[in-house]
C-alpha cells in the first residue's frame, strides 16, 4: 500500500472520530436519579391522577401546580445574588456592587469559620477566616457590614445556620429596635449542617436538633416576621442524594421539627407559614420540575393531615431556590452557563418564589463580578425574553411531568418511610443516612467510569485547550485589620458583665431550655460567636473547642 | 544460622524491646505492620515479648456492626484519661472480601483524643486471614503490653468466630448490644453469651432497650453457678454513648471485674487457661494451614490432592492425612 | 473466590481533612474506590489538626497521606502539615492532594514536598499508580470492584 493510501485512511479514521465527537446520542434513558423513563407517555399513565384531589389549580391545595394563584404575574421570582467574602467591609463592598447590578435584596454568605462558629483568631484556624464568606464574630462587625441599614425595615437573607438569628436579634437590641418588628431570613437547620460535613465533632445531631427548634420556636415567638429557610435540602442534596431523597430527607427534618416544636405547646400554624423549603435545581430538567411538584404536594398533605394545619399558608409550600454546584465543572467553564440557564428554566417551571443562579466559575472559585453579573443576566433573560413567567405551571397536564411527578413522590414516600422507621436522629448519629449519600456518589463515580452517565467535558467530548477563567483574588489588608481589630475588641470589653451573661448562658443550656434569649443577651454584652457557643458545647459535655486547641476562658457554675 | 548472626539478632531484639519499653511509638508500629503482613522474622521478638508479658490489663468490646462499639470506646477512653490512665486502642475491622482492602474508620469517633499523647490507636484490618485473625491481633497486643500503657482496649466486629477469638486476649470483655439488634438470643452470638462480662444494650432511648435488657439477662442466666455464690454474674447496663449516658455505670462495672479477678485467683487462673488453650490451638491449625495451603511449595501438592478428590481417586480424609504427613 | 489469601504488605492511606473545610464529599468516594482497588485506607473524616493527623501516621504506620481540599487555604495547611511532619521525622512519608487544586499552585506544593496532586479531572488509575509508585508496594491487579 502506498503512503498516501495510509493517510487517506488516518484521515478518514479522524473524520469518524471528529464525527462521533459531535454527533449527538441518547447517552441514558433513566433520569439523572435514575428513574427510568419510557419512550413516551400517555393518557393511560395519569389515569390514577385526580386532577381536585392531586393537583388543583395554581394556589389551590395541594398546591402541585403551585403556590400562588396568579404565580409570576402577582409576583415574580426574587432574583438573588449571594455576596461573602473577607471582612464586613469586604463584603459590604460587594452588597453594594450587586445592587448596582441589579439584584434584588442583600444576600449574604458567612465564613467557613463564623459557620462552624469558631472565632478568626483561632490559634490554628485562623486561615480560613474571610474564606468563601464575611468574618462575621461579633455584633460590632454585623453593624460595620449593614451600617446603616435597618433590619426591621429591610430584607436580607443570610445563607447560613449557626448564632445567625442571634446576632441579628442582638444587634437589633442593642439598637434599641422591637424585636417583633425583625425582617430577613436565615436556614436554622442544623441537622443539615451534621450531614453537610460539619461532622459530629462540630454540631452533633442531637444537640443541633435541639438548637433548630429552639431558634424557630424562639423566633416564631419574638420575631414573627423573621423567615425560616427550613429544611436546608440544598446541601444535602448537593452532597450526595437524589431528588425523592431531597424530599425524603427534608420531610424527614420537618416532620422531626414540628413533631418537637407542636411536643413544646406550639401549633403548626404558628410556624409554617415563616417556613420557606431551601431547594436546588439540579440538571435533570423533567426531573426537578417533577420534584418541585411533588415537594408542594407532600408538604400540603403532610401540614394538613399529619400536622393539623387550618391555615393555607402553612400549606402552601414556597420554594427558595439555587442551582446546583454539583452539577457545574470545572473543565471547560463556560459550558456552565448552559447548564445554569436550564437550572433556572427549570426552577421556574417548576414554580419557586425565588432563584439564585450560580455563576460559571463556581467550581474554580469564588464568583468573579464578571460571572456573577452574567448570572444576573441570565435571570434577565428568562424573564424577559423566553417568556418562562408568562402562565403558572405551564407544564401541568403533561403526561410525562404528571406521571413522574407521582414517581418521585412515590419513591419519596418510601424512602421517608424508611428513615422514620429507624428515627430521623438515630439514622443520622448511626451513618445510615450518611451511607445513603456514599451509595449515591459511589454509584454516580462509577455511572461515570463506565460512561452510563455523560458529563461534556468530563468523561466525553474532552474541552481541546484548557484556558481557565481568572481566580478570585482578594485584598487580605482589610482582613488582618478585622483580625486585629476583633482581638482588641475582645481585650477592651467589660469582662464582668461578660462572665455573667456567659455563666447565664452556661446554667441555662446546661438545663437543657431555650438558650436563645441568653445567647442574645450574651451577644449584646460582646460576647464572640466562639464563645457563645463554646459555652453551649461545655453545657452540653463538649470540648469548649472542637478542635481542642483553646480552653474557655470562663468559670462556669455547675447547677 | 551462624552464631554471628545470632547474637546480632539477640541484639537487635533487646533493642527493639527497649525502644518499645520508652514508648517509641514509630518503633512499635512499625512492629505491628510486620506482624499484620506476616514477616516471619518477628517470631524471635514476639517470643521474648511472651516471656515478659502479661502486664497490661486488656479490655475487649465486641457488637454487630452499628452497635456504637468506637462511640461507646471514645467515652470510655474520656474516663480513663480523667483518672490519668494512658491507654492504646487496638481497633479490629473487617476487609472486603472483593478487594481485600478496607476502610478503617474507627478513628473518627475517638477523634476527640487524636492528639492526646496519652491515648495510641492503632487499626486493623482483618485481610480474610480466618483463624490467623486472632493470632496476629495477639501478637499486636503484645507489642502493646511491652509498651506500659496503663490499659489496653481491643476492639472488635463480633460478627465471626475470629473475631470473637480476639476476645480471649481480654482480661474483661464488654459485649455492645443495641435495641435494634433483635432478639438477644439470636443476635448475640452463642459465643459471645459465653465470654461476655459486662452486657451493654446501647442506644438505649430507642424503643426495645428494657426488653432487649431483660433478654440479655435471660440469656446470660445459665452462667450463674448454684453452687458458687462467689461467681461473675454478667450485669446488663444501658447506655446512650452519643450523650455520654450510662458510662460511668460501665466503668464501675469494669473496675468491679477487675477486682473480683484480683480477688479470685484460682478462678482467673482457670479461665486464662482456657483462653490460652483455644489461641494455642488457633496458633497450631493458622501454622498447619499456613504450611499445608499457603507455603508456594505445597500449594501445588494441595491442588493436586484437590484434583484427586475431585476425581474420587481419594477421599478427603486420606487426602488431608498424606498432606499433614508431607508437611512434616 | 480464593480462600485465605496470604497476609501480605498492603498499602496504609491515610485519608482526611485539615481545618474548617466541610466538603468531604469527594475524599468519602475516594475511600471507597482504594479499598475497592485493595488499599486499607485509615479515614480520618474532616476538622483534623496537623498533629492529630500526625499521630495516626505514626500510630498507623500509614505508608502515605492523603488530603482533599476545597478552599482556597489549602497552601497554608499544607505547609504547615509538611512542616511539622519533617519535625517528627515524618519527612519520608509521601503526601497527596486532592481537590480544587489549582494548577498554578502545583510549583508551590511541589516545592513543600507534595509529591501527589490530583486537581479536577485526575482519574483513579493515575492515583492508583501514583500510590504504587510512591510507596513502593504493589496492589493486586484485575480486581472488579463490585464491593457495593
Amino acid at each position: 500500500m502506498s503512503g498516501d493510501g495510509q493517510d487517506d485512511a488516518l484521515r478518514a479514521a479522524g473524520i469518524q472520530a471528529h464525527l462521533d465527537d459531535v454527533s449527538v446520542k441518547l447517552s441514558r434513558t433513566a433520569t439523572w436519579s435514575g428513574l427510568e423513563t419510557k419512550a413516551s407517555y400517555g393518557p393511560e399513565d395519569v389515569a390514577e391522577t385526580d386532577y381536585a384531589r392531586d393537583l388543583g389549580d395554581p394556589g389551590e391545595y395541594p398546591y402541585t401546580r403551585g403556590a400562588y394563584s396568579q404565580m409570576y404575574r402577582s409576583r415574580m421570582w426574587t432574583l438573588r445574588n449571594i455576596v461573602g467574602y473577607g471582612s464586613p467591609e469586604d463584603t459590604r463592598e460587594g452588597i453594594e456592587n450587586a445592587l448596582k447590578m441589579g439584584t434584588a435584596g442583600i444576600n449574604v454568605v458567612i465564613d467557613t469559620l463564623s459557620q462552624e462558629a469558631i472565632d478568626p483568631d483561632h490559634p490554628i484556624l485562623s486561615a480560613d477566616a474571610g474564606q468563601e464568606g464575611c468574618s462575621l464574630p461579633m455584633v460590632s462587625d454585623l453593624e460595620i457590614l449593614l451600617r446603616g441599614i435597618d433590619v426591621t425595615k429591610t430584607d436580607i437573607a443570610w445563607h447560613s445556620t449557626m448564632m445567625t438569628y442571634p446576632l441579628v436579634a442582638a444587634m437589633a437590641t442593642r439598637q434599641g429596635k422591637d424585636l417583633s418588628q425583625l425582617q430577613g431570613s436565615h436556614m436554622p437547620d442544623h441537622l443539615q449542617l451534621r450531614l453537610g460535613g460539619w461532622s459530629e465533632a462540630i454540631v452533633p445531631a442531637g444537640l443541633g436538633h435541639r438548637t433548630t427548634v429552639d431558634c424557630i420556636e424562639y423566633s416564631a415567638k419574638h420575631s414573627p416576621r423573621w423567615a425560616l429557610g427550613c429544611p436546608q435540602a440544598y446541601d444535602i442534596r448537593e452532597r450526595g442524594m437524589t431528588a425523592a431523597g431531597e424530599i425524603a430527607i427534608g420531610m424527614a427534618i420537618i416532620n422531626q421539627t414540628f413533631g418537637d416544636l407542636i411536643a413544646r405547646g406550639m401549633h403548626v400554624d404558628q410556624v409554617a407559614p415563616s417556613m420557606a423549603w431551601v431547594s436546588t435545581s439540579d440538571i435533570d430538567f423533567f426531573e426537578e420540575i417533577a420534584k418541585f411538584r411533588a415537594l408542594r404536594r407532600v408538604w400540603a398533605r403532610t401540614m394538613k393531615e399529619r400536622f393539623g394545619s387550618v391555615d393555607p399558608r402553612s400549606q402552601r409550600l414556597r420554594l427558595a431556590c439555587h442551582t446546583s454546584g454539583r452539577s457545574l465543572v470545572y473543565q471547560q467553564p463556560l459550558n456552565n452557563l448552559s447548564r445554569a440557564a436550564v437550572q433556572t428554566l427549570a426552577a421556574l417551571l417548576g414554580g419557586v418564589q425565588s432563584v439564585e443562579t450560580c455563576t460559571y466559575d463556581e467550581p474554580i472559585c469564588i464568583p468573579t463580578e464578571e460571572a456573577r453579573e452574567l448570572a444576573t443576566r441570565t435571570q434577565q433573560i428568562l424573564a424577559n425574553e423566553i417568556g418562562a413567567a408568562r402562565t403558572a405551571d405551564p407544564l401541568g397536564g403533561s403526561y410525562y411531568v404528571e406521571s413522574l411527578t407521582n414517581q418521585v413522590e412515590a419513591e419519596a414516600l418510601a424512602m421517608l418511610a424508611k428513615i422514620e422507621a429507624i428515627g430521623l436522629i438515630k439514622a443520622i448519629e448511626d451513618g445510615t443516612i450518611e451511607s445513603l449519600m456514599d451509595d449515591y456518589n459511589y454509584r454516580h463515580h462509577k455511572e461515570l467510569e463506565t460512561q452510563q452517565r455523560i458529563v461534556v467535558g468530563v468523561n466525553k467530548y474532552m474541552p481541546k485547550t484548557s484556558t481557565l477563567p481568572k481566580r478570585f483574588r482578594f485584598d487580605p489588608t482589610r482582613m488582618t485589620a478585622h483580625i486585629e481589630r476583633f482581638k482588641q475588641r475582645k481585650a477592651g470589653r467589660d469582662a464582668q458583665a461578660l462572665a455573667q451573661r456567659i455563666d447565664a448562658l452556661y446554667r441555662i443550656a446546661r438545663r437543657r431550655e431555650n438558650s436563645h434569649q441568653a445567647m442574645i443577651d450574651a451577644l449584646v454584652a460582646d460576647a464572640t460567636i466562639g464563645e457563645v457557643w463554646g459555652t453551649v458545647r461545655c453545657a452540653n459535655d463538649l470540648p469548649y473547642d472542637p478542635f481542642k486547641a483553646i480552653e474557655s476562658p470562663f468559670t462556669y457554675t455547675k447547677p | 544460622m551462624s552464631v554471628d548472626s545470632q547474637v546480632d539478632t539477640q541484639d537487635a531484639d533487646l533493642q527493639l524491646i527497649d525502644a518499645l519499653a520508652r514508648g517509641e511509638l514509630r518503633i512499635a508500629a512499625r512492629l505491628i505492620t510486620r506482624i499484620e503482613s506476616g514477616d516471619s522474622s518477628v517470631a524471635s521478638i514476639l517470643s521474648k515479648l511472651h516471656a515478659r508479658g502479661g502486664n497490661t490489663t486488656v479490655l475487649g468490646v465486641t457488637g454487630p456492626p452499628g452497635a456504637g462499639k468506637s462511640t461507646l470506646v471514645d467515652r470510655l477512653l474520656q474516663q480513663f484519661r480523667h483518672r490519668g490512665q494512658r491507654v492504646a486502642v487496638l481497633a479490629v475491622d473487617p476487609s472486603s472480601p472483593f478487594s481485600g482492602g478496607a476502610i478503617l474508620g474507627d478513628r473518627i469517633r475517638m477523634n476527640q483524643h487524636s492528639a492526646d499523647e496519652g491515648v495510641f490507636i492503632r487499626s486493623m484490618a482483618a485481610r480474610g486471614r480466618l483463624g490467623g485473625l486472632a493470632v496476629a491481633a495477639g501478637d499486636a497486643l503484645q507489642v502493646l503490653d511491652a509498651m506500659g500503657w496503663d490499659l489496653i482496649v481491643v476492639e472488635t466486629v463480633g460478627v465471626g468466630q475470629s473475631e470473637i477469638d480476639i476476645l480471649r486476649h481480654a482480661h474483661t470483655v464488654v459485649i455492645v448490644q443495641t435495641p435494634a439488634s433483635g432478639d438477644a438470643v439470636q443476635s448475640v452470638k452463642a459465643g459471645l453469651l459465653e465470654v461476655g462480662d459486662i452486657f451493654v444494650v446501647n442506644k438505649a432511648d430507642t424503643a426495645g432497650a428494657d426488653r432487649m435488657q431483660s433478654n440479655l439477662r435471660e440469656a446470660t442466666a445459665f452462667r450463674a453457678d448454684p453452687h458458687d455464690p462467689a461467681c461473675w454474674l454478667p450485669p446488663v447496663l444501658k447506655t446512650q454513648a452519643t450523650y455520654g449516658s450510662g458510662i460511668d455505670a460501665v466503668i464501675e462495672a469494669i473496675d468491679a471485674h477487675t477486682h473480683h479477678r484480683l480477688t479470685h485467683p484460682a478462678r482467673w487462673a482457670q479461665r486464662l487457661r482456657a483462653q490460652m488453650r483455644v489461641l494455642l490451638l488457633e496458633q497450631l491449625i493458622d501454622l498447619q494451614r499456613r504450611r499445608t495451603v499457603e507455603d508456594p511449595a505445597h500449594q501445588q501438592r494441595f491442588e493436586r490432592a484437590l484434583d484427586e478428590v475431585l476425581a474420587r481417586r481419594c477421599d478427603p480424609h486420606t487426602a488431608a492425612r498424606k498432606l499433614l504427613d508431607a508437611s512434616e | 473466590m480464593s480462600q485465605s489469601p496470604m497476609p501480605q504488605s498492603k498499602i496504609r492511606c491515610l485519608l482526611g481533612m485539615l481545618g474548617t473545610d466541610v466538603h468531604s464529599k469527594g475524599i468519602r468516594t475516594l475511600a471507597q474506590l482504594l479499598r475497592d482497588r485493595g488499599v486499607e485506607v485509615i479515614y480520618l473524616g474532616e476538622h483534623n489538626t496537623a498533629r492529630g493527623m500526625i499521630n495516626a501516621t505514626i500510630a498507623e504506620d500509614a505508608d502515605l497521606v492523603g488530603l482533599s481540599f476545597s478552599t482556597a487555604t489549602y497552601l497554608h495547611y499544607t505547609r504547615d502539615l509538611m512542616e511539622q511532619m519533617r519535625a517528627a521525622g515524618l519527612g519520608d512519608v509521601p503526601v497527596m492532594l486532592g481537590g480544587l487544586i489549582h494548577a498554578d499552585d502545583e510549583p508551590a506544593l511541589r516545592e513543600m514536598g507534595v509529591r501527589g496532586i490530583f486537581g479536577p479531572g485526575s482519574t483513579m488509575d493515575q492515583i492508583v499508580a501514583f500510590l504504587q509508585s510512591a510507596t513502593g508496594k504493589t496492589l493486586p491487579s484485575g480486581i472488579s470492584a463490585s464491593g457495593a
